[in-house]
């Protein structure tokens, strides 16, 4: 079945460029799928259709089957999106107040908050710093945070936008790990990056975009030959002709 | 790892951190009125009530009074009026200029109340949460019906989620200025523009990308809120400050 359906979607931004140009795509359910190309290629205009933050200008987006328009909040609960930058993303003056932002604003009861917060800390094994403030975490720990909260809400897509970004070697591995976890209790997961070394050899689709398009998709062994052609860097090891391997190894 | 502006809430064990947000509300009330009421003995009492408080709340106070060091020039050009343009009998005179006794002691007594509210609001935002505020506000305006007060409390919110991000961020800027012999500059009105121009941008960069990451947590108006619930400890602490508020205004009109 598939969980995410786009037809036709255009973007124009409000200065006339166009960001997304008549994509259309279909995602299943559970499945890992990584986005990868160019600055400026779209990747981040498209993930951000899924949950309504931003509005098409053209066609159709579908969560679940239901068009992401009709229930904004609906799709947000269903879509959550870890950001680029974490710190942006550290709402709660606490760990724990961040993790309960999410379930208070779909109004949960504060008993039912307090159990999913503390589900979701015990998944991400952040559990012991529930009282501390957020800002004191490392990079790998506020990425495991925005984790966090958005499995609060309890989601079925996970959205993750750069998340190797300024992490050192344990995070990096900290946040795969966590992404794997999450990929094998059944969430579809949807990774931009750049850094494909790090997540290639766990995804089973790989789709490249340039100018607004999805200019290739499909599996990873099969297209990770021409990623240079589109202006993003291959992993070192598919150049050198052999097989992607994880990070966790 | 980012280091934190001290002026943000901080968590703790500590009774104000226990007390209920609408009690410390009014205290934060009360004590302001009383101190623009008090004397001399009477700001010396409050003093010493706000110095037991920071404390027992372990408020950092070296590092805040740090973050507040442009407010102490501004109470010393406040102290500096005060002193040469209050009529008095002059402790030290310099050709047409004189510092008169009233002024001085007039002076010291503004500046002190300023240092009591000054802390009195360091304090309660270092101890309450944004959204225990927001709430607060939205019990507090509830009578007034014809107010949106929805709208009202999540700016509040908002505004004290927003003072840490704007301080961190002027402190980077700042920095990343300095790495850059801004220093050289001795123009401090060139240094106030090179620095407030990027410090604009960048606070409204960063509003921008936590309203996304907020929208993305379904952020509305209509949440499910903190509980407010006023103890014996709100009340005992009440007590105890109507009982110091008596004893401040008592000898603000014996002496």
């Amino acid at each position: 079945m598939d969980i995410i359906e786009i037809e036709n979607l255009t973007h124009r931004f409000s200065n006339g460029t166009l960001g997304l140009d008549q994509v259309n795509l279909r995602i299943k359910d559970g499945a890992f799928v990584v986005v990868a190309g160019p600055n400026g290629s779209g990747k981040t205009t498209l993930v951000r259709h899924l949950n309504g933050l931003l509005r098409p200008t053209a066609g159709c987006v579908k969560v679940d089957g239901v068009p992401v328009q009709k229930d904004l909040l609906r799709a947000r609960r269903l879509v959550g999106m870890m950001f680029q930058d974490a710190d942006s993303q550290i709402v709660g003056e606490t760990v724990y107040a961040d993790v309960a932002f999410g379930p208070e604003n779909l109004r949960l009861a504060h008993d039912q908050i307090s159990e999913r917060v503390a589900c979701a800390l015990a998944v991400v094994g952040l559990k012991d710093f529930a009282d501390q403030p957020p800002h004191l975490l490392s990079g790998g720990e506020k990425r495991r945070l925005a984790i966090a909260g958005i499995l609060a809400m309890e989601p079925k897509v996970i959205v993750c936008d750069e998340p190797f970004t300024s992490l050192d070697y344990p995070g990096v591995r900290q946040v795969l790990k966590q992404m794997l976890a999450l990929h094998q209790a059944g969430h579809t997961l949807l990774v931009i990056t750049h850094d494909l070394e790090k997540v290639l050899a766990h995804a089973d689709r790989l789709l490249i975009m340039q100018k607004g398009k999805i200019v290739r998709d499909g599996i990873p062994a099969e297209i990770v030959g021409e990623l240079e052609t589109y202006g993003v860097r291959a992993p070192r090891v598919s150049q050198l002709g052999m097989e992607v391997c994880s990070w966790l190894n | 790892m980012a280091q934190l502006t001290t002026f943000s809430f901080q968590p703790g064990t500590s009774v104000l951190h226990k007390l209920d947000v609408r009690f410390k509300i009014l205290f934060v009330i009360l004590i302001s009125f009383i101190s623009l009421g008090g004397g001399l003995m009477g700001l010396g009492t409050l003093s010493m009530l706000i110095s037991v408080l920071i404390l027992h709340s372990r408020l950092p106070l070296k590092s805040g009074l740090r973050e507040f060091r442009f407010f102490f020039i501004l109470l010393l050009l406040i102290l500096m009026a005060r002193m040469l343009t209050t009529p008095g009998v002059p402790l030290i005179e310099f050709k047409s200029i004189a510092i008169t006794r009233p002024g001085l002691v007039s002076g010291i007594r503004i500046c002190w109340r300023l240092v009591i509210i000054a802390l009195l609001g360091f304090l309660f935002v270092f101890s309450t949460r944004s959204s225990e505020i927001k709430a607060a506000v939205e019990w507090f305006l509830k009578p007034f019906g014809f107010l949106p007060v929805p709208h009202i409390a999540t700016m509040l919110g908002l505004i004290v989620r927003f003072i840490p991000v704007i301080l961190n961020q002027a402190k980077e800027t700042a920095e990343a200025q300095r790495a850059r012999c801004l220093d050289n500059r001795k123009n401090p009105l060139d240094r106030l523009v090179r620095l407030g121009f990027p410090l604009i941008r960048r606070t409204f960069e960063q509003a921008d990308r936590l309203i996304v990451a907020m929208e993305a947590r379904c952020y509305s108006e209509n949440r499910t809120e903190p509980a407010l619930c006023a103890t014996r400890k709100d009340w005992m602490a009440l007590f105890i400050l109507i009982v110091i508020s008596g004893w401040v205004l008592f000898i603000s009109v014996l002496l």
